[in-house]
């Protein structure tokens, strides 16, 4: 089709630059670091030719020498595990408890049409708020901040197991009922395989909120984990520390969303996606 | 692409864990459990290093020295501080003295990575 | 004559059955509030723990008639609609520049995805030091968690307008800024609002986040103020409107908004979604 051949209007690079971008593009590696070493060089030429004091703004050199010291002294090393450990314990609570709920609650149409709203309330109320009222139950300690982590995650989870149930068609169930499979073989054959792609969105989803909810509560807490790195090194003006903190939260959350739970979604989506609308 | 197009639309689960998603998972893991876990593992593999000949297989309590590599902060003073009753510093910041260490104490302390040795108090 | 009657019943029953269906959702709150009453009254927890019913109904009721609970909420929807409102200039139009131009999509994308990972509060104790504590960095905050959202939304929204209907403008003699006016921003704006809607969700919850570090006034400062007194009923309250500007917000402002222009453009949209 003549429409289908012509150039696209969409690139409006000048000849030269689009063959220099062509190129580019076929080094996948690269096209990930260049945009980040430009960044490095815009962030050096701000702070050298801004002449911004330490207290606002430190150089990417001063940010790595306080990377170096913070990792050879271990201190990194325990807080980023930290943050992750209690991602990690909240996470699979959050699919113990909350993925059997929300299977028990979706077969049935009025038990799911009941709580809809009720975790849409939940939902809007997110993790951080309850935590003034966590701190008073739980005190400033690391019970608070995975109790905020888990609510956090379970609403979503929930809510996406709920829906993802409902949406499998009854006569999935009822062909493999004809056919004799007992209650379980229906569960792992139907209904866990047709929920699990809605299940690992929800999981997505409440991952980017509890991440977050788990920086701010640290922030509060102060009990170690990276959030406690970056508000304590506040406290302190260390600035270096503060950008370093914000790196590693960063690159630590892309790991885990992108090279981990993503590729999960793919998977499970390519494999039994074929009921999402 | 859609969900037909996937290549593992047509393949068994266990093709699936080989391609393109399996590999970022397997990379993904492995990032994760380094940063959680390598320190504890690279502190467990050196700890023979750090304890002094003569602490190493205690069965009773002990008082030691521990000392760093560099100047500490208040958060290597809180980590210490756990293992033993804190008896001041031995003539430098980075020398702490500890009293009543007990050996399962003496061993934890000596997988910590950032620990430089531990001596026992004269 | 049984005929009759069955037609008589038939339509009683179903506004009953209706009826019940529109309450149901009602059903988990009301549960909810009585257990909450039945275990106050029976175990009589200390009131910092958790305070009864009565107690968070009188705290809004209060606060509500004297005018600081809607100071509060007026606080904190200011910051969200100046943070939301900058974001969302900002991230359509940098979106539509990234989007109308591949190879500037292709540069920023890593960049974008990198900052959306640490958007909203983890900038703060960096901001501090800009902005001091205060309205500036909770707009800041907001800004920062809205844009990437809607910047990523818009870009996606720019690039999936088929170019047919592009080049159909084109031959008709449009210019570049008429395409975009009639063909892009209709076909992108069913992404632009789902990127905003997503976004002040997000928003949101950051603007409670900031202003529990530290604000003067709004939401997040009253419920964190009321810890140090131990005034939980305070905290629930405050908790409850959270969540009902929450959901308020999404059911009365976004998806009316998103009916309205997706309905309006619906040809586009579908158009859009087959190629």
């Amino acid at each position: 089709m003549s429409l289908a051949s012509a150039p696209s209007v969409t690139a409006k690079s000048p000849g030269s630059a689009a063959g220099f971008g062509a190129a580019l593009q076929n080094l996948t590696g690269l096209r990930i670091l260049l945009p980040f070493a430009v960044l490095v060089a815009v962030w050096w030429a701000i702070k050298a030719g801004g002449d911004f004091p330490d207290n606002l703004l430190v150089s990417p050199l001063q940010a790595w020498n306080a990377f170096v010291h913070l990792v050879s002294h271990g201190v990194i090393a325990e807080y980023a595990s930290t943050s992750l450990t209690v991602l990690g314990i909240a996470a699979f609570i959050s699919l113990a408890v909350g993925v059997p709920i929300g299977f028990a609650v979706g077969v049935n149409r009025y038990a799911a049409h009941a709580l809809e709203g009720f975790l849409r309330f939940l939902q809007g109320i997110s993790g951080i708020a309850w935590l003034p009222l966590a701190i008073i139950w739980f005190g400033f300690s690391h019970t608070t901040t995975l109790v905020i982590v888990i609510y956090t995650l379970i609403v979503p989870i929930l809510f996406n197991t709920m829906v993802g149930v409902r949406a499998i068609p009854e006569s999935y169930a009822l062909a493999l009922r004809s056919l004799g499979a007992s209650r379980l073989r229906l569960v792992t054959d139907v209904y866990l395989p047709g929920a699990l792609p809605s299940i690992v969105v929800g999981l997505r989803l409440g991952m980017g909120y509890g991440w977050r909810a788990l920086i701010a509560a640290e922030m509060l807490v102060r009990k170690g984990g990276l959030g406690d790195l970056i508000f304590g090194a506040r406290t302190f003006g260390q600035i270096d520390r503060i950008m370093v903190g914000m790196i590693v939260i960063g690159c630590l959350y892309i790991v885990v969303d992108r090279l981990i739970i993503q590729p999960i979604e793919n998977l499970t989506v390519a494999r039994w996606g074929l009921l999402r609308k | 692409m859609t969900a037909a197009d996937h290549p593992a639309a047509h393949g068994r689960p266990s093709r699936l864990l080989l391609g393109r998603d399996g590999r970022k998972i397997a990379i993904g893991v492995v990032l994760i459990v380094l940063v959680v876990f390598g320190p504890k593992f690279y502190g467990m593999a050196t700890a023979n290093g750090r304890l002094d000949s003569t602490l190493r297989g205690a069965v009773e309590p002990r008082n030691v020295i521990v000392v760093l590599d560099f100047m500490p902060e208040r958060f290597h003073n809180e980590r210490i501080a756990a293992y033993g009753t804190f008896a001041g510093r031995d003539g430098a910041l980075n020398r702490y003295r500890l009293r009543g260490v007990s050996p399962e104490n003496l061993r934890q302390l000596a997988e910590i990575p950032w620990v430089a040795r531990i001596e026992p108090m004269q | 004559m049984s005929l009759r009657i069955t037609n008589l019943r038939l339509p009683r029953l179903r506004n009953v059955g209706g009826l019940a269906w529109r309450l149901l959702p009602a059903l988990p709150f009301a549960l909810v509030l009585l257990v909450w009453t039945l275990g106050w009254a029976a175990l009589h927890p200390n009131k910092a723990t958790l305070p009864p019913v009565s107690d968070v109904i009188e705290v809004i009721w209060t606060r509500l008639r004297d005018g600081e609970l809607p100071s509060q909420i007026a606080a904190s929807l200011t910051r969200l609609c100046l943070g939301a409102g900058v974001g969302i200039l900002t991230g359509v139009i940098g979106g539509f520049i990234a989007g109308l131009y591949r190879n500037v999509a292709e540069f920023l994308n890593p960049l974008v995805v990198f900052f959306n990972a640490i958007s909203g509060i983890v900038w703060l104790p960096l901001m501090i030091g800009w902005l001091g504590i205060g309205t500036a960095l909770a707009v800041f905050v907001i800004w920062n968690t809205v844009f990437f959202i809607v910047f990523q939304n818009t870009v996606l929204g720019v690039q999936l307008v088929p170019e047919v209907l592009e080049q159909g403008v084109r031959t008709l003699g449009g210019g570049r800024l008429e395409t975009i006016r009639s063909v892009i921003l209709p076909g992108a704006l069913p992404y632009i609002l789902t990127g905003v809607r997503s976004g002040l969700g997000f928003g949101w919850r950051a603007l409670i986040a900031a202003e529990l570090v530290g604000a003067p006034d709004g939401l997040g400062q009253m419920i964190f103020a009321a810890a140090d007194y131990h005034r939980s009923d305070i905290i629930i309250a405050g908790c409850l409107i959270i969540g009902t500007i929450a959901i308020a917000m999404d059911r009365w402002l976004l998806i009316p908004i998103e009916r309205r222009t997706i309905a309006r453009w619906g040809l586009v949209l579908d158009t859009g979604r087959k190629s």
